[in-house]
């Protein structure tokens, strides 16, 4: 980050923040940003089976531990003499074949833990598998930005750990109107007009005033700024589908909003994994490749990175009940249009080589992955807000 | 006792009070309204849910996995039910200041389970030590079924120790990050070795996964069981400095003095009697000090009891008082993580604010709340695609305004404000909202609970 761009957002900012009567007028101007970066992350909630997305049709311990659900090599969508992407893939493999994909294999963590709430902790908080953080990284992001709150926006009703920081926190929102409805009511806006404001600074009493009034005006920026934009794309008919179709009618109306966070859930696979998975991924795929087609059009493309992620991959060696039980490292995928290395990005796990346990090794870990958008994508001092330094990759 | 401190009282160790209920306290002292809350709290009355179902299961049971499966349906149910009884519980105590206590303890020895029994256990040993001696009350989590599922001591074994309960004990539970070495933690994870419960959730040491070698623990040597390492740090001052720490925060201020920690440090260590140690803190002249006073942001639970104090409800169906406790971001019995609830402004956000603000009008008229079933354990294992982003709802509920008709006869539009906000409400906003009194009383309960002050108490 530029240090002159960076006083003067955050003295312009924090004056947002503290001031009353910066606070009336903001509720008609939104902070301008430098960067015009976009971050949209997707978790794919319950641990995917990377093993069977992206999957090493050559290797025979994937098909020794896999007796009943391994995935034949002529069923796969083959990106390489090796490896295949699973047969509900096709939408992705399209945007794979045009360079907008990167696949990073073996992400993970040191100690990694099973459980999928801890693991989706360490996950949202860039933690340490001991460490117990009370706030998330996107979440210190808008600290050290010191950022209005629509400038995270978790496609939600609630938000989640990963948006939440020290001092600032991002929004959640399903419905712009809903919520602009909700608080604009004559009654609350003559609470907000009358509050006497000496001690807006202070105390849990001015905290409340303020975080209303911030409710208030980011969801009145985002309904104004937003209330005409609507999607001509065709999203799949589904909550997660929704939630993308949400994402690209905020970007497309030009949002300032930085990152976005929207998860599809169901891939706790413990039995009869094959037809589940098979649908989620499709869905998952298909939603993307709207997506990517919805923002292309609108010329947002090229300032946006997709980050998908899950809290865990799953154990090698397949249980009783055609299913999976929970596993450690798994791949990433990223999306985007100039990705500085696209394709597969490092090699496919060593499965030959597992824990006590049967899981994989990691040899990425998550947080280089977060440094590196940090770093190069939104230019912030990602050790600062990572607490810890990590080395970068070179996907962007 | 002067109106103001009752008030202040009753926030702090229960959910507010009638007017009727401070009236009759008015007249009498501190030391006498401190020692009847006391009193009150001696008898422990167990929350107890109907476990008849497990009559016909037994440990073979787990064995089969349709039984299994089975048994695990039933207890995720009771589960919810239980859930709602202890929400009921809390709306309607006897033993208040015991029951304030109980909520206090479930967010310091934090844990979770699915099994109803093991749950109701938990719950239950809560209640019971709540205000009494603290090295018991630790000894007796560490062999509770709950916990030893939730922090894997069961899975802690003489040949592969496994450390989870061990680093929490000392970090969550008892003296803070940092007073401790890795090493202390693994030789305390062996002293926990062999932990484990029956069926029927009755602790058992299994004496052969037991490390019986010496263990070097905070400097100390010995051959140390699980009760031995928690004498070992309760000779911390340290354990009694964190846990006045974690009281002072949650009933006096979010914001530590250090003076007030030091003459609770001093009372507490050694005894460790926690009743003591309440009693100190409701009879000291800094807990009324004006500072302290409507200075803390209510928890989601102490913001719809409280509501109840003032207007009584009754919500009709248990998964919309769940529904309710997760808008707002606490779910009894579902902490988020071993840590717990982070208090204080974590509980607002502009999601949370604008829930809280609408919330008094959705409750008590009816009205019709919109939610997305998302975010939960269910739905994060359970494929929700197909569902609808949003869903709409009313959550029904039997509102007793007779009660409050009757409870607030004689108070003005200004006894109200009072009464329901106490004296931290903002000048211009009090202003505004007096100025217009053609609303009926009961509609202006409503508008003074929908204020950014009713979320302080």
């Amino acid at each position: 980050m530029n240090r002159r761009n960076f006083l003067k957002q955050s003295t312009f900012a924090s004056g947002i923040f503290f001031v009353p009567q910066f606070l009336k007028a903001f509720e008609n101007l939104p902070i301008k940003t430098f960067s015009n970066k976009k971050v949209v992350i997707i978790q794919l909630k319950g641990g995917n089976d990377g093993l069977n997305t992206v999957v090493p049709f050559n290797n025979d311990i994937y098909y020794q531990n896999r007796n009943n659900i391994s995935i034949n090599k002529n069923e796969l969508l083959r990106i390489s003499d090796e490896i295949g992407l699973h047969k509900s893939l096709q939408p992705l493999k399209n945007l794979y074949d045009k360079g907008f994909v990167s696949i990073l294999n073996n992400v993970g963590y040191p100690n990694p833990n099973l459980s999928h709430f801890r693991s989706t902790d360490i996950w949202q908080t860039a933690s340490d598998s001991n460490e117990y953080l009370q706030n998330g990284w996107i979440g210190r992001y808008l600290d050290y930005t010191k950022a209005a709150s629509f400038k995270a926006i978790e496609v939600d009703e609630s938000l989640s750990l990963m948006l939440k920081g020290k001092t600032q926190n991002g929004l959640a929102v399903t419905d712009a109107k809903y919520l602009y409805n909700s608080i604009k009511q004559p009654y609350f806006n003559t609470v907000i007009n009358h509050y006497n404001d000496a001690h807006l600074n202070e105390h849990n009493l001015g905290y409340l005033y303020n975080t209303m009034i911030d409710a208030k005006s980011s969801s009145k920026y985002i309904y104004e700024k937003t209330k005409t934009q609507i999607s001509k794309q065709e999203y799949p008919k589904n909550l997660f589908g929704k939630q993308l179709k949400t994402i690209g009618e905020f970007i497309n109306s030009g949002l300032e909003t930085q990152v976005y966070y929207a998860g599809l859930s169901g891939f706790d696979t413990h039995a009869n994994q094959p037809n589940t998975q098979e649908r989620l991924l499709q869905l998952y795929a298909e939603s993307m490749e709207v997506f990517v087609e919805d923002l292309q059009k609108n010329n947002q493309f090229d300032d946006v990175i997709i980050l998908t992620f899950s809290e865990f991959g799953r154990r090698v060696k397949q249980n009783e009940s055609n299913g999976t039980d929970h596993g450690t490292s798994n791949n990433v995928f990223v999306i985007g249009k100039n990705l500085k290395q696209n394709g597969l990005y490092n090699s496919m796990p060593d499965l030959s080589n597992l824990d006590a346990n049967g899981n994989l090794k990691h040899e990425i870990d998550f947080r280089e992955i977060y440094a590196t958008i940090l770093d190069k994508w939104l230019q912030v001092d990602d050790t600062a807000i990572l607490n810890k330094s990590f080395s970068k990759l070179k996907f962007v | 006792m002067k109106s103001a401190h009752i008030q202040h009282l009753y926030n702090r160790i229960g959910f507010g009070i009638t007017p009727n209920q401070l009236a009759i306290l008015l007249s009498k002292s501190k030391n006498v309204v401190v020692d009847e809350l006391f009193l009150e709290s001696k008898i422990i009355t167990p929350l107890k849910a109907d476990l008849t179902f497990l009559d016909n299961y037994s440990a073979q049971d787990l064995k089969d996995k349709n039984k299994r499966q089975e048994l695990q349906k039933i207890s995720r149910a009771k589960v919810i039910d239980y859930n709602f009884m202890w929400f009921n519980r809390l709306s309607n105590p006897k033993e208040i200041l015991r029951e304030k206590m109980t909520l206090f303890w479930a967010n310091h020895f934090v844990c979770e389970n699915k099994n109803i029994l093991f749950v109701q256990k938990y719950n239950n040993t809560l209640r019971e030590n709540a205000l009494g001696n603290f090295g018991d009350f630790a000894k007796k989590i560490a062999k509770e079924p709950a916990m030893l599922n939730y922090l894997n001591n069961k899975q802690n074994r003489k040949k592969s120790p496994n450390e989870n309960f061990a680093r929490e004990l000392m970090e969550l539970f008892t003296l803070g990050q940092g007073k401790y070495t890795e090493k202390d933690i693994v030789a305390s994870a062996r002293a926990f070795t062999g932990y484990f419960h029956d069926f029927n959730g009755d602790f058992k040491l299994r004496k052969n996964q037991h490390d019986n070698a010496d263990k070097t623990f905070l400097g100390k040597t010995g051959n140390f069981n699980g009760d031995a390492i928690i004498d070992i740090i309760l000779e911390q001052k340290q354990c009694a400095r964190f846990i006045s720490e974690k009281i002072y925060t949650y009933f006096v201020n979010d914001t530590i003095n250090e003076n007030h920690i030091n003459e609770m440090v001093a009372l507490f260590y050694g005894s460790y009697n926690i009743e003591k140690l309440m009693r100190f803190v409701f009879n000291s002249d800094w807990f009324y000090a004006d500072e302290n006073m409507g200075s803390k942001i209510k928890s989601p639970v102490e913001f719809l009891i409280g509501m109840h104090t003032i207007v009584p409800y009754k919500i009709e169906q248990p998964r919309k008082a769940i529904l309710l406790q997760k808008l707002l971001g606490q779910v009894l019995l579902q902490p988020p993580n071993v840590a717990g609830w982070q208090t204080g402004r974590n509980w607002i956000d502009s999601n949370t604010i604008v829930t809280r603000l609408r919330l008094p009008s959705v409750l008590l008229n009816n009205a019709e709340i919109t939610y997305s079933d998302k975010g939960d354990e269910e739905a994060m294992l359970t494929n929700f695609s197909e569902k609808k982003l949003r869903r709409k709802t009313f959550v029904k509920a039997k509102i007793d305004w007779e009660t409050f008709d009757k409870n607030f006869k004689e108070s003005s539009f200004q006894d109200l404000v009072i009464q329901i906000l106490g004296t931290k409400i903002n000048d211009g906003t009090k202003a505004q909202i007096l100025k217009k009194q053609t609303v009926s009383k009961r509609d202006f309960c409503i508008q003074i609970m929908s204020l950014p002050e009713y979320q302080l108490c």
